[in-house]
């Protein structure tokens, strides 16, 4: 669309099936992570070799259509053995889990605190307020109520799905603390089958689930818990 | 998350059965040497400053992100929870590159980096992005870029 528009293009193709299907005149096929367009992060040489390869195709006369593959991987999509979860206490067997979540995000601040400070950034941030008004929203949702909107008028069911995007974010934040190098996969696990927050996240999408107001129903049951850990 | 491999069945499945635009025409626009060119970034990750409004599913609009924007001011509204986000919680240019992209033009790789590159929705359908089509070509008109590099999540 952008070079039918005069515009020269690559594309960095995550799936090379769909660079076949749309044939953009220039896509570089990696096989990485889905999320992780430049394969490894916190390493510059594997990043800048992944765009001097992309780029390198603007420079191709062979076109219409080039697809190229990049044959390096990315070897952090493997697990870290040495890897633990940050100390919090276990989570609760049977709900509500409003409370032990409340009391897990204060457990969890000195990791996340460290992330913070080692990175010098945050990713959480899409809706206002931060950790300490997660509990009371999402305990809401989790007793069968829809509060009213932190961010009007996006529908509250959307605001769950960013506040719980936000959550997600702040585990994933903590679990990396001052350095560490979980794998994805890792901290999938801990994060839906190890804490109170996977736990109440899974709540507040049943709750909404059996709520007669059918419109909270699409985001539920799609946008909330990855299919793997739906319980 | 991880590759498409790893990923559920179903999920993987149905994007590999995920019907993809065709296009009639084959564009294909020739340029300078890379050493020359200027980059614009395209990324479908749903990037916004925080503090503005998330990206709301089906969204076809773009947001222009300056390239003086510091990576601790982006967050990501992407509607799908079906990929990796850990990447980007780590380094920002795992997902949206500007740093790299700035190295490369000081080392003298690529000629230069755009004063505004742009974010959109990953998961909209193209045929109701014409206009935002149209509105990044024209921001990159006025900046001169002859360069973009299109990166999804």
């Amino acid at each position: 669309m952008l070079e039918s528009r005069g515009l020269p293009t690559v594309v960095v193709a995550l799936i090379r099936l769909h660079a076949e299907k749309i044939c953009p005149p220039r896509a570089l096929a990696v096989a990485f992570q889905l999320g992780r367009p430049l394969g490894e992060p916190d390493d510059a040489a594997f990043q800048t070799r992944v765009l001097t390869a992309a780029l390198g195709l603007l420079e191709r006369t062979d076109g219409p259509v080039i697809l190229a593959d990049h044959a390096e991987e990315a070897p952090g999509r493997l697990d870290d053995p040495s890897w633990s979860p940050p100390p919090h206490a276990a989570d609760p067997a049977a709900g509500p889990f409003a409370g032990a979540f409340a009391r897990e995000v204060a457990e969890l601040g000195p990791a996340w605190q460290a992330h913070r400070l080692r990175s010098g950034r945050t990713t959480i941030g899409l809706l206002p307020g931060g950790p300490a008004t997660w509990p009371r929203f999402l305990a809401a949702f989790e007793a069968g109520d829809v509060p009213a909107s932190p961010a009007p008028p996006m529908p509250p069911v959307l605001a769950l799905k960013f506040f719980a995007d936000d959550l997600r974010a702040f585990y994933g934040e903590a679990a990396l603390g001052a350095g560490a190098r979980p794998s994805s996969r890792q901290v999938d696990e801990w994060y839906w089958r190890g804490t109170a927050a996977g736990a109440l996240v899974n709540a507040c999408r049943r709750a909404c689930l059996a709520n007669a107001d059918k419109s909270l129903h699409p985001i539920a049951e799609n946008l909330l818990v990855p299919a793997p850990f739906r319980v | 998350m991880a590759r498409l491999e790893d990923l559920p069945p179903a999920t993987a499945q149905r994007l590999r059965d995920l019907e993809c635009p065709t296009f009639a025409a084959t564009p294909f626009v020739a340029g300078p040497p890379l050493a020359r060119r200027k980059v614009a970034v395209v990324t479908s990750a749903a990037l916004h400053p925080r503090g503005d409004s998330p990206f709301r599913p089906g969204s076809a609009e773009v947001r222009l992100l300056p390239a003086t924007l510091g990576a601790g001011d982006l967050v990501m509204s992407h509607v799908s929870i079906n990929y990796d986000r850990g990447g980007f919680q780590r380094d920002l240019d795992t997902v949206y590159p500007l740093r790299r992209l700035a190295d490369m033009a000081s080392a003298g790789t690529i000629g230069g980096l755009a004063e505004t590159h742009y974010s959109v929705m990953g998961s909209t359908d193209p045929k109701a992005m014409e206009e935002t089509a149209d509105r990044i070509a024209g921001q990159c008109r006025q900046e001169a870029v002859d360069a973009a590099l299109l990166v999804p999540v």
